[in-house]
């Protein structure tokens, strides 16, 4: 490190408020110190060099040192050798060398900078592009400010098992702070705010500190169960020259996810083919079309009904085994259950009345449940998403979806040619369950067919029909049940799940980050999104105008928290009052929010709002054309409130 | 589904036909289902909301069940008291899902063919 800065007492400051006189004297040996260090032996695999240091070679008017080689020149080498593409922000003082040093010594290139308006937005986008990408992006915020905007946002993605690399600036060494606003954003303990719903976090001292526990965050991020990890950017840590240290990149090389335990898998093979009415329960289980495939042979062996639960697309709903609308039925009679990385067992097997709290057993008393999860390995105390404990007959531990391929094996192992044989013979009855169930789905949404506001099943059905040619992704698929009950899904992008931690505001940045995933291959993205949601940070138009991403966002604006609306039904009823007064403080109207225009101010091709059914589906043609062009577009829509 | 047994429970409940409901006006049942907000779980045209906390109201609904259902409910419905909503808006709501037309069938509607 570089001796320390004077104070503006001492020393005028330039317009950076920085005094840079102290660089000149270390910097000189800075070039040859750091490429020696390159070229040593260490003991650390290397899988990128920091480039070497540069003199130091001019002063500034004020005799002061230019920095040709600040650390956040290192810490772009190290994010670059771990492969992010991506890195979003809100733009903001205690990163500014970080951020100068991606965008003019990095190129702006891997990572390419994403210019965010919140930084709930820049972490949401992250999760929705993790889930779709298949690999995360980072994120930058300020320690204080920045990371407690960002902190919802944190928690759906921890709930939701999605792996996003977040920076924090922060100036640790207070006597280097600049009097007023540094010292408010500036954090003793930044991950504070965030530790219980991130995986990890570090404060580097050193550059070599910085290089070891990002490439380590990354790692462990990475390996089942999925998260968010958090490490801290010290503002001197970016700022000062690269002097003589021995910089390394250490390599990184991902861990195989843990593979469930063989015989316990055996005992599950056991318990699955000896039943007669298995049920396979999948949450997040699925990570990429390979797990997808991988539960299609399990369920196949098996003849097996699957339940997917929407957090991921596990299980394609066109397969016949898919009889996810028959959940209650499928639960009520099952005597084993395989659970897939299901995060609410109890949730699973009973349901509670509201208000009155009165539990419902959904499954029979003695059904054998298997659960095969790594919810164990990763539990914290405070927040409760864990969910209320529910013992099970075979708990595994491991990652489901590399436990699927095993377990397969081991049932086929198990079953008797015999046995096999009969269940093969269940096909023909189950085909014509999913075929009846299909039709009832069909029915159901045929209600309310011609209704204004546009039915949400009516919306779903018009939106399909405008992109079942495509290759597509629903970004976000929780939000609206229509799409999940009557599309064809076949592929793992094809839907995205939801927020995790039902935190609203993810619906829309999430969106745009799967868009920006799928950008890159060639997927068209769409969304069903909710007003509130929209109303949170509707700047994230902005950036998916700004930065070209293809998203067509199709409001579902019901003009309300509908959801909220009904909780203050119940409420009055249960205080047997007023049932009227519940859209108080619900609904979102007088004045109503005009979708298009807002689209269209933040230049975001927009149309609404519309209310009349048969005028949607040439608005989604035209918003479709305007997406297929490479930008963003917004369709408004009027709906029913659920 | 749950909803969808009490409803079924509460239909064969209703041996009594809509002809022997008091009358009611269905332009004000219509009004009344969105001021009670009646409508955020079962839509305007009782069509339900896609989930199954938010039921479809079936057509032809008995006026037994009907009252039933809104006065002691099963499940998780809030109860709607006769000092909140009175006999006559009853029979108006009433009234009002007499009146809505049935929706075209699945086979007749184009886009659902396509899935």
């Amino acid at each position: 490190m570089t001796k320390a800065r004077t104070t503006p007492s001492q020393a005028p400051e330039d317009e950076s408020g920085l005094d840079r006189r102290g660089f000149l004297k270390g910097a000189a040996a800075a070039g040859a110190a750091t490429a020696a260090a390159m070229t040593a032996a260490t003991q650390i695999a290397q899988a990128a060099e920091a480039k070497p240091a540069q003199p130091e070679g001019e002063a500034n008017m004020r005799g002061n040192a230019f920095v040709s080689r600040p650390g956040s020149d290192f810490m772009v080498d190290v994010i670059k050798s771990i492969g992010i593409d991506y890195i979003s922000a809100n733009p903001a003082s205690s990163f500014r060398s970080l951020h100068e040093s991606i965008v003019n010594y990095g190129g702006n290139k891997k990572p390419e900078f994403l210019t965010c308006m919140h930084e709930e937005s820049s972490v949401a986008m992250a999760h929705g592009y993790a889930k779709a990408a298949g690999k995360p992006m980072a994120v930058l915020c300020h320690s204080s400010v920045g990371l407690q905007h960002a902190s919802m946002a944190v928690y759906n993605a921890w709930v939701d098992r999605a792996p996003i690399l977040m920076f924090a600036g922060n100036g640790v060494d207070a006597a280097k702070r600049r009097p007023g606003v540094e010292w408010t954003l500036c954090v003793q303990d930044p991950a504070a705010l965030v530790r219980d719903f991130v995986k990890w976090d570090d404060q580097p001292g050193s550059l070599q500190h910085f290089a070891e526990s990002t490439v380590r965050a990354y790692k462990m991020m990475m390996s089942p169960p999925q998260d968010p990890v958090l490490i801290t950017l010290d503002i001197d840590l970016q700022e000062e020259p690269i002097h003589g240290e021995k910089l390394s990149i250490p390599k990184l090389s991902l861990s195989a996810p843990p593979q469930a335990d063989a015989r316990a898998l055996r005992e599950a093979a056991k318990m699955l083919v000896a039943a007669q009415n298995p049920v396979i329960v999948a949450d997040r289980c699925v990570r990429s079309q390979e797990g997808v495939d991988a539960l299609v042979k399990l369920a196949e062996t098996l003849q097996c009904p699957v339940i997917c639960n929407g957090s991921r697309m596990n299980f394609p709903s066109t397969h016949y085994l898919n009889l996810s609308e028959s959940r209650p039925g499928l639960i009520r009679n099952a005597d084993v259950i395989l659970m897939l990385e299901v995060q609410d067992p109890f949730g699973t097997l009973h349901s509670m009345g509201d208000p009155w709290k009165d539990v419902r057993r959904a499954a029979k008393p003695d059904v054998k449940v298997i659960h095969i999860t790594l919810a164990d390995f990763l539990m914290k105390s405070n927040y409760q998403d864990f969910q209320r404990f529910q013992p099970v007959d075979l708990p595994i531990s491991g990652d489901a979806q590399t436990s699927i391929a095993p377990l397969t094996e081991e049932v086929k192992r198990g079953l008797s040619s015999a046995r096999a044989a009969e269940l093969a013979g269940k096909a023909d009855a189950t085909k014509k369950r999913y075929r009846d169930m299909q039709e009832r789905t069909k029915t159901a949404a045929a209600l309310g067919w011609d209704a204004s506001p546009v039915s949400t099943a009516r919306l779903s059905a018009e939106l399909w029909n405008a992109i079942r040619n495509e290759n597509y992704c629903l970004a976000v698929s929780d939000r609206v049940a229509w799409p999940k009950r009557l599309w064809p899904t076949t592929k793992y992008h094809n839907m995205m799940g939801g927020s995790g931690a039902a935190g609203v505001g993810y619906s829309a940045p999430g969106a745009v980050g799967v868009a920006l995933a799928n950008r890159d291959k060639g997927i068209l993205t769409v969304t069903l999104q909710p007003d509130g949601d929209m109303c949170y940070a509707p700047g994230v138009l902005w950036t998916a105008a700004h930065h070209k991403i293809p998203l067509l966002i199709v409001m579902f604006n019901n003009r309300g928290y509908v959801q909220e609306v009904m909780h203050l039904q119940r409420m009055a009823g249960l205080h047997r009052r007023d049932p009227k007064t519940a859209k108080v403080g619900t609904m979102i109207y007088d004045p109503e929010v005009d979708f298009a225009k807002l689209a269209q101010s933040f230049g975001v091709w927009g149309e609404g709002p519309i209310s009349d059914p048969d005028k949607v589906g040439p608005a989604l043609e035209r918003g479709l054309k305007i997406v297929k062009g490479g930008a963003p577009a917004l369709v408004d829509v009027v709906c029913q409130l659920r | 589904m749950r909803i969808a047994v009490a409803v079924v429970g509460a239909l064969c409940a209703g041996a009594v036909l809509a002809q022997d409901a008091p009358k009611g006006s269905a332009e004000r049942g219509k009004k009344l289902f969105v001021d009670l907000n009646c409508y955020s779980c079962h839509g305007t045209h009782g069509q339900g909301g896609g989930r199954g906390s938010e039921p479809p109201i079936p057509l032809g609904y008995p006026w037994a069940g009907f009252l039933q259902q809104l006065r002691k409910p099963r499940l998780d419905m809030p109860a709607y008291e006769e000092k909140l909503v009175s006999a006559q808006e009853v029979a108006d709501l009433f009234a009002y899902f007499s009146s809505i037309k049935a929706a075209p069938a699945a086979k007749d509607i184009a886009k659902l063919r396509t899935f």
